[in-house]
């Protein structure tokens, strides 16, 4: 029986995603949880949030009961085809490894399958309260998503085909997964959110997901009607700014629902001071 | 005619399309013949640029004079490319081959690799003084740059030789090559006979290998010869990833022309946030004014920060444009963006 969570953080490129995802994997283990948190993207985002050097194939230690990783595909690849399709024995290993590896680089599905499927892995082991995964872009998480559907398609029998099927049934199960979408209240961020809940909504690929809405920025009580009474210059202008950046805000906040807010974080500098000021806001919230 | 190239790159999220978009209309304000490459608008700026309804087709934006608007449409640009370099009935056959769909639409550079060569036709097209080309967002924009040099890894075979341990191999080794032993087994315990279509369709894919590799190297000395600028926000990723673009086009004999630092703050908030307001009757507004103008001001201070780390890294010229809300919608809001900045008279230099 697992009871690891499983919890992909996806978003477009520039909301924040992997900020989001570090103060998830930051807040879960301060409640005392065992922490996994992976990163499934190509960009460093994970790693810096988490105030660390790149990261490895092999889980390191973060901090208490947080440790991180990073997807590598070799790495991958070779546990796959031991771990999770058991070769038999006697069997060309090498050989079935050049072949699957080509097969990656061309079958639709492969590549994602042999990624998604380390996450998977790490949830079936059932040694972490929570497997936090620092997922691509929407489209790159959807055709993760969409790997196991794909490959049922593509493949008639095999173990592929099966081991497909038991991913299928992780992803699916709302008692283990969870897709988180990151946003932002604008234009852009905001409709391709909507698009992407649509997506993964209507096509079933796992859970039904839930919004966080990052970088809301608070209000400021300014009444934009009397702008004119604040002396000319910065006073007016930041007034100015943000009363229009708050009218803008609420249009898109208005246009969908979230789960949880998080804040603007003015004048932080680094990675890792965004994602431990936002790790206290979600960890009040869990 | 001549076109100069601006390519506006960096991370996802920094607001190129629009910077992109605001350059071609200052330019052709000025006068010059200019095109944007525009790849997925927001709604918005798309409606200011009457892009609905268009695909990689220039059109001109009303009420600009000079201004045209393409927008990159990746699965038609790679039928086109399919075309130009593979004889007809490879092409055929790679067209309605589901690897090839799926390569085409999930190969993280062939967006990229899309956007360069229509990049290269509408150069050679000499129909336009300017040309101003927003990049795909994949591989943190930097997969725009090396697109052209990976196209090899698509088309080369480079796949097919590691599976077959021989050089490109003809049609007829196929059939040798499918009833290999180690293949049997590796189609037996992966669920197969894929391996005998990925092979079929890696053949195909190597005929275009020599034609493809000679235009790649075409592609890569426009980029040379581009003028690349790189657009950051003060956010804490996009700083990361100018600092890898600063590091990795480098390593392509790419420099950079300059950064633009977009929804910059001004630096007169900075000092004017400790001093008192005065002239305010209603404490309340008072009050919620100097506390609103103090978080703008810490934003501001880490701007000029951040600003600051990397003109002094990178040598750099910064331009810098306003933090604009609502966001531009007008072709009059885009230019206005550029109006605080020297761009229109540096980009027209004579060189």
């Amino acid at each position: 029986m697992v009871s690891t969570r499983l919890i992909f953080i996806t978003g477009k490129g520039g909301t924040g995603k992997s900020a989001v995802a570090a103060a998830i994997a930051i807040a879960r283990a301060r409640q005392g949880e065992s922490v996994l948190a992976i990163d499934m993207a190509t960009s460093p985002g994970l790693a810096a949030h988490l105030g660390s050097r790149p990261l490895t194939y092999q889980p390191t230690e973060m901090r208490d009961g947080l440790f991180a990783m990073t997807i590598d595909r070799a790495a991958a690849l070779d546990e796959y085809l031991k771990m999770q399709l058991h070769v038999p024995r006697g069997a060309p290993t090498k050989q079935i490894a050049a072949a699957l590896s080509v097969l990656a680089e061309t079958a639709p599905g492969v590549r994602e399958i042999i990624s998604i499927g380390k996450p998977l892995h790490e949830t079936w082991k059932g040694i972490w309260d929570s497997v936090v995964v620092d997922a691509s872009s929407l489209g790159q998480f959807q055709s993760y998503m969409r790997a196991p559907q794909t490959i049922a398609q593509l493949v008639p029998t095999g173990v592929v085909r099966r081991q497909a099927s038991d991913m299928d049934e992780t992803l699916s199960d709302p008692k283990i997964a969870s897709v988180i979408i990151v946003s932002n209240p604008a234009e852009l961020p905001v409709i391709e959110t909507l698009e992407a809940v649509d997506v993964l909504t209507t096509e079933r690929l796992g859970p039904p997901p839930s919004v966080i809405m990052n970088r809301v920025i608070d209000t400021s009580g300014i009444d934009g009607s009397r702008l004119e009474e604040l002396p000319e210059g910065p006073v007016r202008e930041a007034a100015s700014l943000q009363t229009h950046l708050e009218d803008d805000q609420a249009k898109w906040l208005d246009e969908i629902d979230f789960r949880i807010s998080l804040p603007y974080l003015a004048g932080v500098f680094t990675p890792q001071g965004v994602s431990l000021q936002l790790s206290d806001v979600i960890g009040a919230v869990l | 005619m001549t076109t100069r190239t601006i390519i506006v790159t960096g991370a996802g999220g920094v607001g190129k399309t629009t910077i992109s978009a605001a350059l071609a209309a200052t330019l052709a304000a000025a006068g010059h013949k200019t095109l944007v490459l525009t790849i997925d608008p927001a709604k918005r700026l798309a409606d200011a640029l009457g892009i609905d309804h268009l695909g990689d087709k220039p059109q001109p934006v009303e009420g600009t004079g000079n201004m045209w608007a393409a927008m990159l449409d990746v699965s038609a640009s790679w039928e086109a490319i399919i075309y130009r370099y593979a004889e007809p009935e490879v092409g055929d056959r790679l067209l309605v081959n589901p690897y090839f769909r799926a390569i085409a639409d999930r190969f993280p550079a062939a967006q990229s690799y899309a956007a360069g060569e229509r990049m290269a036709e509408y150069i050679e097209s000499h129909q336009y003084d300017f040309l101003v080309v927003d990049t795909p967002p994949s591989g943190g924009g930097i997969d725009f740059f090396t697109a052209p040099a990976h196209t090899g890894d698509l088309v080369s075979g480079k796949l097919l030789k590691w599976l077959t341990g021989s050089h490109i191999p003809g049609r007829s080794f196929l059939f040798r090559f499918t009833a290999k032993p180690m293949l049997k087994i590796a189609d037996t315990v992966l669920g197969g006979p894929m391996l005998s279509d990925v092979a079929d369709f890696l053949l195909d894919l190597s005929t275009m290998y020599t034609s493809l590799s000679a235009r790649s190297r075409t592609i890569e000395r426009y980029l040379q010869q581009a003028t690349t600028l790189i657009a950051t926000t003060a956010d804490p990723t996009p700083i990361h990833e100018t600092k890898r673009f600063f590091r990795e086009l480098g390593g392509i004999s790419i420099q950079p022309t300059g950064i633009i630092f977009n929804r910059a703050l001004p630096l007169s908030w900075i000092d004017a946030a400790p001093k008192p307001i005065r002239g305010v009757a209603d404490p309340d507004l008072r009050a919620r004014a100097r506390v609103n103008l103090a978080m703008w001001a810490t934003e501001a201070q880490r701007q000029a920060d951040a600003s600051a780390e990397l003109s002094s890294r990178y040598g750099a010229v910064m331009y810098q444009i306003g933090l604009i809300s609502p966001a531009p919608t007008s072709i009059e809001d885009l230019r206005a963006m550029i109006e605080e900045t020297n761009l229109l008279e540096e980009l027209t230099e004579e060189s």
